[in-house]
């Protein structure tokens, strides 16, 4: 080993979780008491499903620690303006007088009321990348549980640059969050832009690579060979945001070309709506008396309600019955021998049109291509087969499609998340060894696991916790500054909701009204941690500028960056080996991690913390106690706010609720009702266990990976092909809105249909971009798109030398990506410093040409053009961030856009 | 036998750099010194293209190059086939570095960190033996001396293996002994095509690559077709193709200059100096000229106040050898010009040539210079030098009007060497387009063709002639062609070191299969022949 001579050497067990593939494993080196090198965790080998190894990311916590930039002591800004230009004039403070500043802060907000005269909470926070700060933010969830009201809405990435519509319409469906193929039996896979290479985590690249090593096809379809189109069989380079019209085209080829016992009939009469009939008004007959949706009993070729036991559902026909609708706000529509047929001769014919040959002028995609790609999936779906799982026979298609961002968000969203599922629904292949999974819940309850979340619901299908939209119970005055309980039914009423509503509203409304909603007031409070909206958001400028006008602002800091110039104080919190917390691991979670175990780990401080930095566990209890909230506090560490509930069946470590308690004391607390739990009560070792050991883990059974045996059990459908539900949701939300006066809606009002039809993407983007600023979009001849990247997506580490290093070896980090050819049209050669502009703004970097890319495409990997975060401010390279207008033109119904903005690229000077 | 050896699964490996950022940490590296990294290549033409990740490093090579030309025996091979560096012999000529075809060495003169100041975790790992001197992978021997000591399997246990193995999450790469056949790697080697990089060269590399798809599996990943190199189309070959090397400089290429000239100068100036005491200082001119070249190049090395470890492995590396002759060649060159005993300056004058050809044969046994290592370079050195030599002393006897007999004879020795230079140019030119070489290195030495015809050897031929035919100019005529001639070889072999002398780059005898299909075409980057 190189350096000086060891005196003192010590390996520590902690986590990585700084992207949403995680949390995974790891050990660090600390040579006399300086933290030297990260390691795999061996230990774990055998119940991580990636061997206990992390992945590049989690080799920047070296220098994280020490790097230099930190912010290492409490500061506050002395200089009141706020903005780009202004220098916030940070002097450095005692702890005592920060949190004394914050505290009073909170507790004259709590005195003036804890949400304003229109009803949003005065206290806003803002965490970033997908929920990961929790594994590292302590008891601040305790915190905030015990505050009340907090508005969570004020977006840093969510929306446009999450899986949004997926995440929406997955949980939904099939109680996916996130969804991912079932890799390790999946056969043959088609990528329309997942890049589960660079943002699928250790999990997902080792789950693919053992996958390819199979013989698992993947098919990338994708405007870029990305890294995981790198390391696909085949790469398909599709014109950007037209994904739909080519599984549409799929769709046509299985309906229309193949005869139906190629299908997986019986899956589509048993577990889908397929045979429902589907009456004049485009909703479900049903019978009059129960409300149940018919359908045809073959053998009879009565009409019998869809629970009826021992019939054989007719799929396709036409049939007189006699029934009801029900549509929107209750209201009953009558029929008697009315012709109707079912949801999925609807679908039959919805798709009539769709053929290769339509989607081939679309997409750029030969129509061969599409063909032979639907008819290889059909030949690998095994329709018929089974496999045995924990000693349940299941059945086995080993067959998947999976979506990217900008595939799976904004509009065509809905298409493509519909798309992907129903064509798994075609062939039985979802939620069943080899095909389409979900990984895990938010907006269903509980999130502990999927089984636990499925409940029955009215029509056969499982029960969805939408946002109401009738006439007594709809939310017209919402909780949040996004609307988003008012405007957006599917994303539910969950801890997550806030910040999956359209969070950009919560931004625009800060700058312009809309109409019949109450004017949002900025927070008194706003909290930051690990996120940098001005940078990772769209149209970040106006961001920065919007959040320049907040009164008050605490950013917890690790370095001075773009957001936190505008923070009133910095708080320096411990980096993750600092500071002290336990984590709940295992089971199934997204990306691809699908354990064989669940339980906890430990994140245990491998060094001191630098400077004054302090651990979050600490900063909150001096929050609470300086609130007079501990009381509160300490009960919702005890209901579980923290990861782990205290006290459960034989056991019982609260806290006590009057005091104050140390982090070693919570955590310990912690640790015990974990090992409790884990050993139903039978041991209570506490945190010098963990310590030792890192984490502890209980089997958790593979049969859970799979929904289907849950459905099956409770007589369950999935709610495919036909969206009665959301039609006439859609419908309810419409009538509510209208008579508020709200019209501003209305696009995406049209977006509830029970089936999808096409849309012209490209055409939509253009027009509003055409619209708003007035331009003539033939000058923008590029589509910009962007690619996540594994060193750096949601890791919040630009100003970590190693992880720039590293990336600069995968061609693309810090370029303008172009087409080799397309370049040469335009005189552009490969190193050239260019600008490329949208019809909001300019981003400049260097360009770096290749073959793997459309040449009506350019792409700039990952979130850049810092100007305040040190070392990351003099990379010069390009972000699409900032050229994105946030527009409602460009808002799906689920309240999410795409990273997409039409563009101009000039030359301005040549390579170095 | 034991051999370590590192296996790379291109169908596995996914870019990520993990390795690369697991190698930075356990061998404490500075910033940018990575001993293993993960290129990333693209090639074909739009649409069809491909994109492989492909982990290099040092190849620990059974006749690894980097220690033939060790002159110092700091490099040298452990009984398992490991490549070592010892650091305290290393004198930091970055020969080895030139030598290498897999650009796996590292030379780092002054520390470098991560930001402005050194940061604690630097301050525990700073090694200052590592600076000034060659350093790259070592296959982590440190840990498979544990392991072995304790009884572990390097390649098996984590304990006993190399950090980038362990870290690797794709499990692309793997590690073990290929002389038990039992190995893990023996048997991924037997069970899967594979393939080596550069094994055309010869050094027997133990890194091996495997590119997808089982032996007797179906379909047969490799199609006959999918052998033959392919049209590579555009390659994004940014890192990948073949790179100026940018270990020897100016001051390095100013030893061959000095070295060339010196010596040839010395072999027409110490015979000549018998005869006429006018040309007495020339001889020792020359030696001045030897001298500065030598000297630049201490200069130039890592570690100058251990130059003498230059000495220590005559038995195999030229530049060891080169030090033998020019510490045999000063003394015996200086006694010879000071007693003017003709057969002593013979003997010098031979020793001189020894010289040049030493430095002729520390190009050629750089085999990571392909425009070095070919064996034509041998005698245009040689030539070139005593063209050199003839041209300086050909300007230097015009300057003696009493010398005027001999005018005529020395600039037709001159031009004939001058000849000769050209025709040995061409034949090295032809026969390293017919080997294949980087075209920027082709290109480089076309660019300077023109030049060369025209300086060395159409201007001194006009001016000798037009000295010829006015007599009463012939002495400024005959001197401006002898600089001529001299300045062109010296420009030569700035070029070939500075200019021409592009590394072997990366190449790919297969693009891997991706779990389905077969394998794709052989990728060169930046080669004339594929």
């Amino acid at each position: 080993m190189p350096g000086k001579p060891v005196h003192n050497e010590r390996t520590v067990a902690t986590y990585c979780y700084q992207c949403v593939a995680g949390p995974d494993l790891l050990k660090v080196r600390v040579e006399d008491g300086v933290a030297t090198e990260v390691t795999p965790n061996f230990d774990a080998a055998v119940v991580h499903p990636a061997g206990g190894k992390v992945c590049v990311k989690a080799f920047g916590l070296v220098q994280k620690a020490y790097n230099p930039n930190r912010v290492l002591y409490p500061m506050k800004r002395t200089n009141p303006k706020k903005g780009r230009n202004e220098d916030p004039g940070f002097v450095r403070i005692s702890w005592d007088e920060a949190l004394s500043l914050v505290a009073d802060k909170l507790n004259a907000v709590r005195a003036a009321g804890l949400t304003d005269e229109t009803g949003y909470p005065r206290v806003a926070a803002s965490f970033g990348g997908g929920g990961t700060p929790t594994a590292y933010m302590g008891t601040l969830p305790a915190f905030l549980s015990a505050w009340g009201p907090v508005d969570m809405s004020f977006g840093s990435g969510q929306g446009v640059k999450c899986y949004h519509s997926e995440h929406l319409y997955g949980e939904l469906w099939h109680r996916g969050f996130t969804v991912s193929p079932d890799t390790p039996l999946c056969e043959y896979l088609i990528s329309f832009g997942a890049n589960v290479e660079a943002s699928g985590g250790v999990c997902g690249v080792k789950r693919h690579a053992d996958a390819r090593k199979r013989g698992m096809k993947r098919v990338q379809v994708e405007p870029h060979l990305s890294v995981t189109g790198a390391c696909s069989a085949e790469w398909i380079p599709i014109k950007p945001k037209t994904d739909s019209a080519f599984m549409f085209a799929m769709i046509h080829v299985f309906l229309h070309e193949h005869p139906r016992d190629r299908l997986d009939t019986p899956f589509l009469k048993h577990r889908t709506s397929s045979p429902y009939l589907i009456g004049p008004n485009g909703l479900f007959m049903r019978e009059a008396a129960t409300r149940k949706p018919l359908i045809i009993d073959a053998a009879t070729g009565c009409a019998v309600p869809f629970d009826a036991a021992g019939i054989e559902p007719a799929l396709e026909g036409s049939f007189v019955v006699d029934g009801i609708e029900v549509d929107a706000d209750d209201e009953i529509i009558s029929h008697k021998d009315v012709t109707v047929s079912t949801a999925f001769v609807q679908l039959v014919a919805h798709v009539k049109d769709y053929s290769p040959e339509w989607a081939a002028a679309i997409c750029d995609v030969p129509a061969a291509t599409i063909r032979r790609i639907a008819n290889e999936l059909l030949e690998h779906a095994r329709v018929g087969e089974t496999i045995d799982i924990e000693g349940m026979t299941l059945p086995l298609r080993p067959v998947s499609i999976s979506l990217g961002k900008t595939v799976n968000n904004g509009w065509g969203g809905y298409e493509c998340c519909w798309a992907r599922t129903l064509i798994g629904c075609l062939f039985g292949a979802l939620e069943v060894p080899g095909s389409t999974l979900g990984t895990t819940v938010r907006l269903n309850r509980p999130a502990d696991n999927r089984w636990s979340s499925v409940k029955p619901g009215p029509d056969g299908f499982m029960l969805y916790p939408m946002n109401p939209t009738g006439k007594t119970d709809w939310i017209s005055r919402p909780t949040a500054r996004s609307a988003h309980r008012t405007l957006v039914p599917l994303v539910a009423d969950s801890a997550w909701s806030q910040a999956l509503g359209p969070t950009h509203l919560a931004w625009m409304m800060q700058d312009e009204n809309f109409d019949k909603l109450p004017v949002a007031s900025p927070p008194d409070v706003w909290f930051v941690y690990r996120t940098n909206p001005a940078v990772s958001f769209w149209d970040t400028k106006a961001i920065g500028k919007t959040m320049a006008k907040f009164p008050f602002v605490v950013c917890f800091a690790y370095t001075r960056d773009e957001t936190n110039h505008v923070a009133d104080v910095l708080l320096p919190d411990c980096t993750d080996l600092e500071g002290l917390q336990l984590l709940r691991i295992g089971g199934t979670k997204y990306v691809e991690q699908f354990w064989d175990h669940q339980g906890f780990a430990l994140r245990a401080p491998a060094v001191p913390p630098q400077g004054e930095a302090k651990d979050f566990t600490w900063i909150s209890t001096e929050l609470a106690h300086r609130t007079g909230l501990i009381k509160e506090y300490n009960a919702a560490i005890n209901r579980g706010a923290a990861g782990v509930r205290l006290s459960g069946k034989g056991y019982d470590f609260s806290l006590a609720p009057e005091q104050m308690h140390d982090v070693e004391t919570i955590w310990d607390a912690s640790c015990r009702a974990a090992s409790a739990e884990i050993t139903y009560g039978a041991e209570s070792q506490g945190l010098a266990w963990f310590r030792d050991h890192g984490f502890r883990v209980k089997p958790f059974p593979r049969l859970q990976w799979y929904l289907y045996p849950k459905l099956v059990a409770e007589g369950l459908r999935f709610e495919q092909p036909y969206q009665e539900q959301l039609f006439r949701v859609g419908k309810q939300l419409g009538r509510r809105l209208h008579e508020q006066g709200i019209h501003w809606w209305d696009k995406q009002l049209r977006e509830y249909e029970p089936l999808p039809p096409w849309h012209d993407l490209n055409t939509l983007w253009e027009t509003a971009l055409a619209k708003h600023f007035s331009v003539r979009i033939a000058d923008y001849p590029f589509w910009l798109i962007t690619a996540r990247s594994m060193q750096y997506s949601w890791g919040g580490n630009v100003g970590i030398q190693l992880i720039k290093e590293v990336a600069d070896n995968v061609a693309g980090h810090g370029n303008v990506v172009m087409n080799h050819a397309a370049a040469e049209r335009l005189g552009i050669a490969d190193g050239d410093l260019v600008e490329v502009r949208s019809p909001l703004n300019e981003t400049k970097g260097r360009v770096m040409l290749c073959e793997g890319i459309r040449p009506d495409t350019l792409l700039m990997i990952g979130q850049f053009d810092h100007w305040v975060t040190p070392f990351a401010k003099d990379f010069g390279a390009p972000s699409m961030n900032a050229l994105m207008p946030m527009l409602l033109d460009l808002t799906d119904a689920t309240g999410s856009s795409a990273d997409l903005v039409k563009v101009k690229i000039t030359r301005l000077e040549a390579a170095t | 036998m034991t051999r370590w050896a590192m296996v790379a699964d291109l169908e596995r490996c996914v870019g990520c750099q993990t390795c690369t950022a697991a190698c930075r940490h356990s061998n404490a590296t500075s910033p940018a010194v990575q001993w293993r990294k993960v290129l990333d290549i693209e090639a074909g033409s739009y649409p069809n293209v491909s994109r492989v990740f492909v982990p290099v490093g040092c190849q620990h090579c059974a006749d690894p190059p980097c220690m033939h030309v060790c002159p110092t025996t700091a490099t040298r091979q452990r009984a398992d086939g490991i490549v070592t560096i010892d650091y305290d012999l290393c004198i930091g000529c970055a020969y080895c570095e030139v030598a290498c075809p897999y650009q796996a060495r590292f030379l780092v003169h002054e520390p470098r960190y991560a930001y402005d100041a050194a940061t604690q975790n630097e301050v525990e790992r700073a090694d200052p033996a590592r600076f000034g001197v060659a350093q790259k992978c070592t296959f982590c021997s440190d840990r498979i001396d544990f392991g072995i000591e304790n009884d572990l399997t390097p390649g098996i246990d984590p304990r006993a293996t190399p950090a980038c193995v362990n870290a690797c999450i794709a499990d692309a790469l793997h590690f073990g002994d290929v002389d038990d056949p039992n190995s893990n790697v023996s048997r991924l080697l037997r069970e899967q095509h594979s393939f080596r990089m550069h094994a055309e060269l010869g050094t027997d590399p133990g890194f091996h690559y495997l590119y997808g798809g089982q032996y007797g599996s179906a379909p047969e990943p490799v199609a006959t077709a999918a052998i033959a190199v392919a049209d590579a189309g555009q390659i994004r070959a940014r890192g990948v193709e073949p790179s100026q090397q940018r270990h020897w400089d100016w001051k390095a290429a100013g030893n061959f200059v000095c070295g060339g000239i010196g010596s040839g100068l010395f072999v027409f100036a110490a015979p000549a100096g018998l005869g006429y005491d006018e040309l007495a200082a020339l001889g020792w001119a020359a030696l001045g000229v030897v001298a500065l070249g030598l000297f630049l190049v201490w200069l130039k090395i890592g570690r100058p106040m251990r130059f003498i470890n230059v000495l220590r492995q005559p038995r195999r590396s030229w530049m060891a050898r080169e030090a033998w002759i020019a510490a045999v060649f000063f003394p015996l060159a200086g006694l010879a010009l000071w007693s003017k005993i003709p057969a002593l300056l013979g003997v010098a004058a031979v020793v001189a040539v020894l010289f040049l050809c030493s430095q002729a044969m520390i190009l050629k046994e750089a085999k990571g210079i392909p425009a070095w290592r070919t064996v034509w370079i041998v005698p245009l050195i040689l030539v070139t030098g005593l063209a050199e030599g003839s041209g300086l002393f050909l300007a230097a006897v015009t300057q003696f009007g009493a010398l005027q007999p001999l005018f005529g004879p020395v600039a037709a020795i001159a031009l004939a060497l001058a000849g000769l230079r050209g025709w040995v140019w061409r034949s090295y030119q032809v026969a390293l387009e017919a080997e294949g070489a980087p075209t920027r290195a082709l290109a480089a030495l076309r660019d300077y063709r023109p030049w060369f015809f025209i300086v060395g050897l159409a201007l001194p031929s006009a001016l000798i002639a037009a000295g010829v035919a006015t007599t009463t100019a012939a002495a400024v005529l005959f001197a401006i062609a002898g600089l001529c001639i001299a300045s062109a070889g010296a420009t030569l072999k700035f070029i070939l070191i500075t200019r021409a002398g592009f590394n072997q780059g990366f190449a790919l005898a297969h693009m891997p299969v991706r779990g389905s299909g077969i394998a794709g075409p052989a990728v060169k980057p930046g080669w004339s022949i594929q």
